[in-house]
Order: C-alpha cells, then structure tokens, then sequence
C-alpha cells in the first residue's frame, strides 16, 4: 500500500541561494501524524509549501493521493490538502463563523454560496474545536491561542484527508501549545486525517507524532519513528546544542542543556543545596 | 448557532435596498429649483408636446441625472469594496490610486483637443477615460510588481505616485487651456453630474451593471483574498485569475462613471466602509449592498449640490470630498495600527 503522500528524490533552492533541500524522499502513510522538525532555515516551511502546491520543486516528484500534485487544479488540490498557517490578524474584521465557511470555497458554485450540507460541516468542525461559543465574534477579538483553534476549524471543515500546518503553536502558552496538539490528535485519531506539522518542539512532537522528519539544515536528514529520531546525539549534531533526555513513563522528553546555564551551575543548584542540607 | 450567509438573506436585504433606492430616486427627482408635483409629474405627457411641464421637467431632466448619480455612485463603491480586498488596505480607492486620475487625464485630453467621432452612446470621452484608466491599472500594477515581493504596498505606493503624477499633468493641461474650455474642464476636475440623454445613460448602466454582476461572481473569493494570497490559494482560488478579473472590471466601471461625471472623490472609500461597519465585512453582500447604497449617497449628494446654491449649482464632487476627508482621517487613525504588518 503506498502512502497518502509520497515524496521522491526532491530538490529545491531559492534563487541564488543555492538547494535547501536534496534529494528528500519520505512516505506519509493515510491517517498517521507527522511532525517535521529541524533548525531555522532548515527548509520546513518551504517543504511545507512544497506539499500544498505552492512551490514547484526543482527536481523529483511529489504524489498525493498516489497522482502527481501538478496533475491537480488549485481547486482539486484544495479538496486534499488544507494548511495551517502561523497564526495572524485579518485587515478586515470577518467573525468566527464567516471564517471557518470559508474552508468550503472550493466546493462552492458561481455564485458563492453554501449549501444546508456546508453549514452542517462548518457547524460540526466549530464544535469539534470548541470554538462554536465565539460564532459571532470577530478574530481580532480573540486570543492567539482562541484564533489558532479557529484557524483549525477551518482546516477541519475544508473536509481533506491532508491537514498541514505551520508551527501551529508557536505563539501559545503552555496550555494551549498542549490543547492544540490534542486537537490535532484527536482530529487524527477519530476522523482520520493524516497530519504533517512543522514544529520547533521536539518533546510535543515525540509526545504526539507517529512519525517524525528531522531535517538538519545541510540536506540531510532522518525520517523514522519519533523514538529512533529524536537522540540527544541527533539533536546535538542539527540544533548544536546538547540535550539531557529523560523518560516519563513511557514518553520520551528533552531539556536543552544551554552553555551559560550550565556554567553558572543553575541546572546543578538544588542538587548543591540539597548537598548542603 | 452559527449564522451564515444565505441567498435568500441576502435577496431579501437587497430588495429592500432597491425598494429604498426607488423612492429615494423619486423624492431626489421632485426637488429643484424649479417646484414639480409627483401627481402632475406621473400623470403622463398629455396631448400635446410640453404640455405637462412637471411631466417634461421630471422625465426628461431630473430622472435622467439622478439615474446618472445611480450609477456613478454604484460603479465606484463597487470598484472600492474590490479594490480594497485585494489590495488588503482599507485605504484604497479609486481615486487614491489614481484609476480615477487617469481616467480624467483621458478625458482632458478629449475636452482639450476637441475631438468629436463617434464612440459609445454619440461620447468620445468614454473612450478616453477607459484608456487612462486602463494605462494607470497597467502602470500601477507593473511599477508595484516592479518593486518586489511586498506587492501589496507597492501597488499601493505606486497607485498614490502616479495618481500625484497624472493630477500634476491634469494642473498643466487645465493651465494652458483657452478661457472658455477653463469652466467646464475645472467643473468636470471637480465631479460635475450633468444631465444626459437616455440613450448614452443606456449604455453606461449595461456596462456598470454588466461589471459590478461580473464582481459578484467572484465576491466569495474576495473574502479570502483579503487573508492574503498563499491562504487564498489553500482555500482552492485561482488568486492570479480573480486579481486580473477584479482589477479589470473595477477599472471599467470606474472608467465608465469618470467618463460620465469626471472626478468624484472618496465615494470608493466611504461607502464600503459604512456598509461593513453594519453589515460586516462578507463580500457577497457587501458588494451589491454597497452598489446600491452608493447610489442612494451620490443621488442625494447630487441633490445638495444642485439645490444649495440655487439657483447655481455646486460640482457634487464638492460634497462628496467635504464629507469623505474628514473620514478618511477617522479610517487612518483607526486602520494605521492593523496595517502595520503590511510594510
């Protein structure tokens, strides 16, 4: 069985910048989580806007759904993949509602409207994300992390197998980095999308993804189970910073170890005091 | 639970609004100078030619000029409310980026050099503020793309330049014109709405109405072109295609109503933003509501303008920029922080 997307030997550089990416090849099975790390520039936004067409790569193939994503129309491509972007305000104060209805654009006739089904959708996915209490609100209204669940509303209610999103917590409290993830688990685990998440937090992402791709900033990198690819080692050699890794139960997690902290001896303080004592 | 737009609303609210716009029409048409009873003005001809001078004053001079006012204040709502959304600056307009000034230096060029063929209704000048808008939207939109990746502000930033530009040429032409084509060519500079025959105002309303149905067919990817082209493109719109359509039309009608009553100002700017301060900011409705809304505004600016001074009469661009600057100061001062991101 081959994959809902599959990614063969891609290339692609900006102009005058040289490749960002080489040679990539990975499969993301129907209905698995997916999280895409590595350090900034690393190329994870662009793979990202390779995978919902909009960038062409320079060389090799990108398959959704077993066809060539330039065999798609931007409207059919619209019905496979929905993407996430880091959160932002409008210019224009739509509510709530008017913004997740959006998500049924490609679905639409002539004239723009939707259908009793449409509603039903958009009214599902809203209650899906907690988000139906803010129906009449408008986003500039809302917080970051209250906009962020709105945003994956829509994604939901765009009705794709695929759901992309670009570091869809990066400007949320801890609460609500830990609510958006059970959001998109849940949204993997009982309506079966398969979710690809660029992400900067390697402990959410081994927590949640199935699978993890960590590119590491000069072409290379590692694909596999979030276990096999996130090593203290492996993260060491990408990121360039070392890392104490531990286990909660079975969860995996990492601390980075940064050079002032463990100079000043603040990682050791409590162990000093405990000596004391 | 969640309310969306449905057809049936929004024909519903636009019914109204037309049935408003009706009797707006009518009571602006009974005003004047001249006093005109509705009774006498509906009862018909009579027998023979002039009559009924109530009949003759209502049908033959008010209706065409307020339906004139109709549709200059439609066409340049509309062309607002887009160009608006695609440039995602509250700010723009017509006027502001200089679509309206290079309609008029088209027009200029008509009055100043007297040419006289035949074009569209029996007017040449149309001809002449279709190509000046068409050469400001190409302008505007190849000096923006010119200057990079931030497309959005310098589209914008482009639009304020070569509007500045072509109004400094329009100042040079006006100066160097013979005393008696002075009057008019100023009067028109200033949003002059005279009366028309039928036959021209025919003509202009299929190309208006033709242009502001063809907006509403795309008004539904407006609303997600406002969140910027890459969502644009996630949500299934073809944004190349919709920008090319949007920018197109928006300069026709804008071109049509300059050709029909020369520069009006700010009427691109404050209608769209009155109409989604009630009604919100969806394009489906915002589109034909405000059409009709910027209609009713023009046929009554108009209105002012002729009665004011009676028995002179005012350009109604006077009005609509004594009304429109004092609130495209207030929109600055509330959008200037939101529009930050843009730079």
């Amino acid at each position: 069985m081959s994959g809902i997307i599959e990614v063969e030997n891609l290339s692609f550089g900006y102009m005058r910048r040289g490749l960002i990416l080489k040679e990539l090849s990975f499969e993301v099975m129907a209905g698995t989580f997916l999280a895409i790390a590595g350090p900034n520039g690393a190329g994870k936004t662009t793979l990202l806007n390779l995978l919902c067409g909009l960038l062409s790569p320079n060389a090799g193939l990108i398959k959704i759904d077993s066809a060539d994503i330039d065999s798609y129309s931007i409207k059919e491509l619209a019905q496979k993949v929905a993407v996430v972007r880091q959160e932002f305000v409008p210019v224009f104060d739509f509510t709530v509602t008017e913004t997740v209805s959006m998500a049924r654009t490609p679905y639409l006739g002539i004239f723009g409207f939707e259908s009793k089904s449409d509603r039903q959708i958009v009214n599902e996915a809203m209650e899906a994300t907690d988000t139906a209490q803010f129906t009449s609100r408008t986003l500039g209204s809302l917080s970051s992390g209250e906009r962020q669940r709105v945003f994956i509303a829509r994604a939901l209610a765009q009705d794709t197998p695929i759901v992309l999103l670009d570091e869809p917590t990066s400007f949320l409290d801890l609460k609500h980095q830990v609510g958006i993830y059970d959001l998109l688990k849940r949204a993997q685990l009982e309506k079966g999308k398969t979710i690809v998440a660029v992400t900067h937090d390697i402990n959410l992402a081994a927590q949640y993804a199935d699978v993890a791709l960590l590119l590491g900033g000069d072409c290379s990198y590692h694909t596999g189970i979030p276990q096999a690819i996130f090593l203290p080692e492996q993260i060491e050699r990408v990121f360039g910073v070392k890392t104490f890794a531990g286990n909660v139960g079975e969860e995996k997690f990492f601390l980075p170890l940064g050079k002032l902290a463990k100079d000043v001896g603040i990682i050791t303080t409590n162990t000093n005091r405990d000596k004391k004592q | 639970m969640a309310e969306i737009l449905t057809s049936k609303h929004l024909l519903i609210k636009v019914s109204i609004g037309l049935a408003v716009l009706a009797v707006i029409m009518c009571l602006c048409a009974l005003v004047g100078t001249q006093k005109i009873s509705l009774e006498k003005a509906l009862a018909g001809p009579g027998d023979k030619a002039g009559e009924n001078i109530d009949y003759e004053i209502f049908v033959g001079v008010r209706l065409p000029r307020v339906i004139l006012a109709a549709l200059v204040g439609a066409a340049l709502a509309c062309s607002g409310v887009v160009l608006q959304a695609i440039l995602r600056n509250p700010l723009a307009d017509p006027y502001i980026l200089g679509i309206s000034s290079g309609a008029g230096l088209g027009v200029i060029i008509a009055i100043l050099s007297g040419v006289s063929f035949s074009f569209w209704g029996g007017s040449p000048i149309a001809a002449f503020a279709f190509t000046g808008a068409t050469i400001t939207v190409w302008l505007v939109w190849y000096i923006g793309h010119f200057t990079g990746k931030s497309q959005v502000t310098g589209l914008l930033l482009a639009g304020v330049v070569i509007n500045a530009f072509f109004s400094a040429v329009i100042m040079f032409l006006t100066s160097i014109a013979r005393s008696q084509e002075l009057r008019s060519t100023v009067l028109w500079l200033m949003g002059n709405i005279t009366e028309k025959d039928f036959s021209e105002l025919r003509v202009s309303a299929v190309c208006i109405l033709g242009g502001i149905i063809g907006l509403f067919t795309i008004s539904h990817k407006l609303n997600i072109l406002t969140f910027g082209e890459e969502e644009a493109k996630a949500l299934g719109v073809d944004t190349g295609q919709s920008k090319v359509v949007a920018f197109g039309l928006a300069a026709f009608i804008t071109a049509v109503a300059v050709g029909l009553s020369g520069l009006i100002g700010f009427v691109g700017l404050i209608i769209p933003h009155g109409v989604r301060l009630v009604f919100g900011p969806d394009h489906r409705q915002l589109l034909p509501l405000s059409a009709i809304i910027g209609s009713i505004f023009l046929i009554i600016a108009d209105t002012i303008a002729r009665v004011i001074v009676a028995p002179a009469q005012l350009p109604v661009g006077v009005i609509t920029a004594i009304t429109g600057g004092p609130f495209f100061l207030i929109l600055l001062a509330r959008y200037s922080r939101k529009i930050s991101w843009l730079k």
